[in-house]
């Protein structure tokens, strides 16, 4: 797990209240909503923010690509990766 | 007039969540003490669920969760003056500092939350509706509780419930002395009689809140409640 990872599975614990979890009990490719993890909408919305406070990245809630970037934990941090760089 | 059974009761305040604690309490009553570690119990629910409730909401899950276990789906009446005002405060703040404010504070800070996460985690679409009185909530939850009784319902779920107030709040809250939720199942029948009398006349704001004192009556160690608040005066009246 590389730090972005893991750092990105930490902000999903504590911006969400995950209290029972730790990093380690969120695997890097698992699916975040509905299915996987069982997150929800209202954790979609809180997940977004809590990523463009801390990345300080754009997130366009319309975008079509928006769905894929937050499949899961390797694809946000290939998502936050991509748009620091840019 | 209304007149009305209670099947059940349960009640939770800091540190007075058991028969015998509130059969002391009642006796010779006491203001709990401010302590964040005195929780109400709701390991009875999954974390993923447990992770959306205030302090206010698991205290009306911990009292409520039980008696619905006993009767199944039944129409609920939730009353609450202050309501989520700890999460409203947050977010006005968070509005003053110019941050954008937390989606999941915003959906759970309207004061019908409570009965729509109830709703969904039990699985029960009965009608449900939240007030937001004066300090006799509890009577006034009772009137829509005898309404619904008098359409049909077999029996009502009642959540009676204040939690800890912000602090810049405190000074002008008289009413919420310490966190407190009351649940009543109550059903058609004359136990118990309620009267309200408009007539103008002295009004003593109680020392404990209303909700309290009728536990107070159920358990034989006080008599009956009469409850005013602005020249509205509710008298209790228990069967013999």
């Amino acid at each position: 797990m590389s730090d972005l990872q893991h750092e990105i599975k930490q902000l999903i614990i504590d911006a969400l209240g995950l209290e029972d979890m730790g990093p380690d009990d969120i695997g890097s490719d698992q699916t975040l909503f509905g299915e996987g993890l069982g997150l929800d909408s209202v954790d979609a919305l809180e997940l977004g923010l809590a990523i463009q406070k801390r990345f300080g990245v754009k997130i366009d809630a319309d975008s079509k690509d928006t769905r894929k970037h937050f499949a899961n934990v390797n694809s946000l941090a290939a998502f936050v990766s991509a748009q620091r760089a840019a | 007039m209304i007149e009305f059974n209670i099947d059940r009761w349960h009640a939770w305040a800091p540190g007075i969540d058991s028969p015998d604690t509130w059969s002391r309490w009642s006796a010779a009553p006491w203001q709990p003490p401010a302590s964040p570690d005195l929780q109400p119990d709701v390991s009875f629910l999954p974390a993923m669920q447990r992770r959306r409730l205030s302090p206010l909401a698991r205290m009306a899950f911990a009292v409520a969760w039980p008696l619905a276990e006993d009767h199944g789906p039944m129409p609920l009446v939730y009353a609450s003056r202050h309501g989520e005002t700890p999460r409203n405060y947050e977010l006005l703040c968070e509005l003053a500092r110019g941050e954008e404010l937390s989606p999941t504070q915003f959906s759970l800070s309207v004061h019908n939350a409570i009965i729509g996460l109830w709703s969904i985690m039990r699985g029960d679409t009965s009608e449900m509706s939240a007030l937001s009185a004066e300090a006799d909530g509890l009577e006034h939850a009772l009137l829509e509780a005898c309404a619904l009784l008098d359409e049909g319902a077999p029996r009502v779920l009642l959540m009676i419930t204040e939690g800890v107030q912000p602090e810049p709040y405190q000074p002008w809250i008289d009413d919420a002395p310490f966190p407190y939720a009351l649940a009543l199942v109550i059903s058609p029948g004359r136990q118990w009689r309620l009267t309200l009398d408009s007539a103008a006349g002295a009004t003593e704001p109680s020392t404990w809140p209303h909700a309290l004192n009728l536990v107070r009556a159920l358990l034989g160690d006080a008599g009956m409640p009469v409850h005013s608040c602005r020249g509205r005066h509710w008298h209790w009246h228990a069967a013999p």
